[in-house]
């Protein structure tokens, strides 16, 4: 599944200011909460910080791709973030982060839900993508370039 | 007298004048110094000085040993964890493999005694550990390291060897009283049990005496140079190999975290040039005025059936019990390159005065010069088609040691900034950089700036730091980057995302939907890997679970700590 396909505009968010790894986490767990109507805030953030304790998911170049499987989801949900400013991510390749695209998924139908995530760290593993969703001042010119960005592809 | 002096050092100025063009035309530098060598042979000068077959064999020998030093000072103890066994035993089994199949197949097709066609087959058995160390070095490629490592330590340990078999066969050709079993196996024991020993203890020593003196700087590499070539004559004097003693001897320097290492290691770089330069040279002087260029056919046969037969045996048959997969036995059957050494054992026969000792090395220098040709210009693309190359790590531009009385080891290290990272330009706030480092200034346009937290970097950039030899690849990593083809991009080749090597399968289960057998949860990712390997693991190394890949990303102490996830 495509990135546009996984995101609604109350879950694409434009220079958000924030001071941490945690405080990212929750409030994207927060937020998610409130748009899904299904699992409890606190649920969703212990699923990433679990998942963050096998390893950073900080993938490099300043990205970030949080992900846990959900009990109570009945589909995928993604949510993307640009940052102010960058934060310590304990990412991979030691660098802050600044892009955050958070995933979501069912627990049935893994393999699908790896693939979906195979292909988000493929669209950011790409410098142009990266800076122009950067470059993006405000949440809906950031929503509509993510579209335009996954139908180039 | 001058006139020699002036031959051979106009012979040197060439051949280096000329190295630029062997990058341009994809050929391996040694084989333009043989064509020199070659060319001023057909002088009369030239026929003249190769006539000395004495002073030939002494510079042969001085040439081998200061290869074998630096050889030595280059060979991480890393790189034993993974490489020594097989190494040791495709250095020692794999020669007389190589040489006793190789010297067959000359009794056939030369058509002589089974003697000296095994002695042809013995001087060309060992692999060349200057060419080895050179091609792999100068292609910029990143092998793996169970590949690497053995290649490495093969190649360094195996010329004791074959000249052992060399110097036991011409006994065997020369004396009317064949040495029998018993005294061969004393002989083999003399010549490693003193190589050994000599060049352990000589080397021990030499780690603990440098230190301590107080000389000026640039006597500590000629310190070396000197050391190494004194245990090399007098082990060789007491009828142990010399070749040994000084490879286990640089060995042992080059592992003791000696300050001095990198101008000793800069000044050896240069010894070992010159040295793989007089050999190749003089094996050309050596060939032309015998003009018997007419074994051309049996030369390329015998080269074929060591490259495609004998070779391949010797791996397969030394290397099966260490679990090495195919592409790996394949690829370290196909980098069997011939060097110097075959040049040296060469002389053995013309010194001994032996019937067809001419024959000798004009069988070499085919063989050697097919090798190189075949082998040393194909290896890059065989590591790549094989898919033993790793993505490259980028490094620092220069370094320099700093002489000052800290008990760290501080190097000066410049990078030079490229790649994606540092366009548009950025600070370094927020990045998370190795400990005990200093950033000093920055070169840019040519202009000095020193270096302030706000100071915005950009591509082009230099920037020098001090730190430790640690620090040095995270700064890389960070700072530069290696053009490579897209398979080998660092996200492509691990994966995007890494995992802990201690993190358990279960964990994995849970937080990826993949299906793990029950009786593997408590296993953890860096055990499940070894289990599924049959050697010690190495970056690089591939284990399926489920729908998912691990790729072995970095490893601390032997034991994997970084795992790559591709899906």
């Amino acid at each position: 599944m495509q990135l546009s396909e996984l995101l609604t505009p109350p879950l694409t968010l434009c220079h958000v200011d924030v001071v941490s790894k945690k405080r990212v986490l929750e409030l994207a767990s927060q937020t998610i909460a409130e748009q899904l109507n299904g699992p409890a805030a606190e649920d969703i953030f212990s699923g990433l910080i679990n998942r963050e304790r096998l390893g950073s998911t900080g993938i490099g170049e300043g990205v970030a791709i949080p992900h846990c499987r959900m009990a109570g989801v009945d589909r995928a949900v993604g949510m993307l973030m640009t940052l102010a400013s960058p934060i310590d991510f304990d990412a991979i390749d030691n660098r802050p982060v600044d892009l955050v695209c958070l995933l979501l998924v069912p627990e049935q139908g893994a393999e699908e839900h790896l693939q979906t995530l195979a292909g988000l760290a493929e669209l950011f593993n790409d410098s142009e993508t990266r800076e122009a969703l950067r470059a993006c001042t405000d949440s809906e010119s950031l929503l509509t370039r993510v579209q335009g960005l996954c139908q180039e592809r | 007298m001058i006139l020699t002096l002036l031959f051979a050092s106009a012979m040197l100025l060439i051949s280096i004048v000329l190295s630029p063009l062997s990058n341009r035309i994809g050929m391996p530098v040694l084989l333009l110094f043989l064509g020199v060598g070659l060319l001023a042979g057909q002088s009369e000068l030239g026929q003249l000085m190769s006539t000395e077959v004495e002073s030939t064999f002494l510079v042969g020998h001085l040439a081998l040993a200061i290869i074998l030093l630096d050889g030595g000072m280059r060979t991480r103890f890393e790189t034993f964890r993974v490489g020594l066994k097989p190494a040791l035993s495709l250095a020692t089994f794999g020669v007389v493999i190589t040489a006793a199949v190789t010297g067959w197949a000359a009794h056939w097709i030369l058509g002589l005694p089974l003697l000296p066609s095994l002695l042809i087959g013995t001087i060309i058995s060992s692999t060349d550990a200057a060419a080895v160390f050179a091609l792999l070095q100068n292609h910029g490629l990143r092998l793996n390291q169970r590949v690497s490592a053995t290649l490495e330590i093969e190649s360094g340990s195996n010329d004791p060897m074959a000249i052992f078999l060399t110097i036991i066969l011409l006994e065997l050709i020369t004396r009317s009283t064949p040495p029998g079993v018993g005294e061969a196996a004393l002989l083999l024991l003399t010549q490693m049990g003193l190589g050994a020993v000599g060049g352990l203890a000589g080397g021990w020593l030499l780690a603990r005496v440098l230190p301590k003196l107080a000389l000026q700087a640039a006597f500590y590499p000629l310190l070396v140079t000197a050391a190494g070539l004194s245990v090399f004559a007098l082990v060789s004097l007491f009828d142990g190999s010399g070749f040994l003693a000084i490879y286990l001897m640089g060995i042992q320097v080059g592992n003791r975290g000696l300050r001095k290492l990198d101008d000793i290691l800069q000044v050896h770089d240069g010894l070992a040039w010159l040295a793989q330069l007089s050999l190749f040279l003089m094996l050309g002087l050596l060939l032309s005025p015998h003009d018997k260029m007419e074994y051309i056919p049996e030369g390329l046969a015998l080269a074929a059936v060591l490259i495609l037969i004998a070779r391949p045996l010797a791996v397969f048959i030394t290397l099966w019990p260490f679990g090495f997969r195919w592409r790996e036995q394949l690829f370290i059957a196909w980098v069997g390159l011939r060097g110097a050494v075959p040049i040296v054992l060469a002389l053995f026969p013309l010194m001994a005065d032996i019937e067809h000792a001419a024959l000798f090395p004009i069988i070499a220098f085919i063989i050697v010069t097919l090798s190189l040709l075949l082998q040393g210009t194909t290896l890059a693309r065989a590591a790549r088609w094989l898919k033993l190359e790793l993505p490259a790590e980028p490094a620092a531009l220069r370094r320099l040691n700093i002489e000052w009385a800290s008990p760290k080891n501080h190097r000066l290290m410049v990078f030079e900034l490229d790649g994606e990272h540092w366009t548009p330009p950025r600070t370094l706030k927020g990045v998370r950089l190795p400990t005990d480092i200093v950033m000093t200034a920055v070169l840019r346009d040519g202009v000095m700036l020193p270096y302030e937290p706000d100071l915005k970097l950009q591509s082009g950039d230099q920037l020098a730091v001090i730190g430790e030899e640690e620090a040095e690849l995270p700064l890389a990593r960070l700072f530069s980057s290696v053009a490579s083809i897209p398979a080998l991009k660092e996200s492509t080749f691990f994966g995007a995302f890494e995992l802990n090597g201690s993190v358990q399968l279960e964990a994995l289960a849970q937080n990826f939907g993949i299906e793990v057998p029950v009786e593997l949860h408590s296993l953890s990712l860096a055990d499940y890997i070894d289990s599924c390997l049959q050697a010690p693991p190495v970056v690089g190394d591939r284990a399926g679970l489920g729908s998912i890949q691990l790729v072995v990303k970095s490893l601390e102490a032997g034991k994997v700590s970084r795992v790559g996830l591709k899906f």
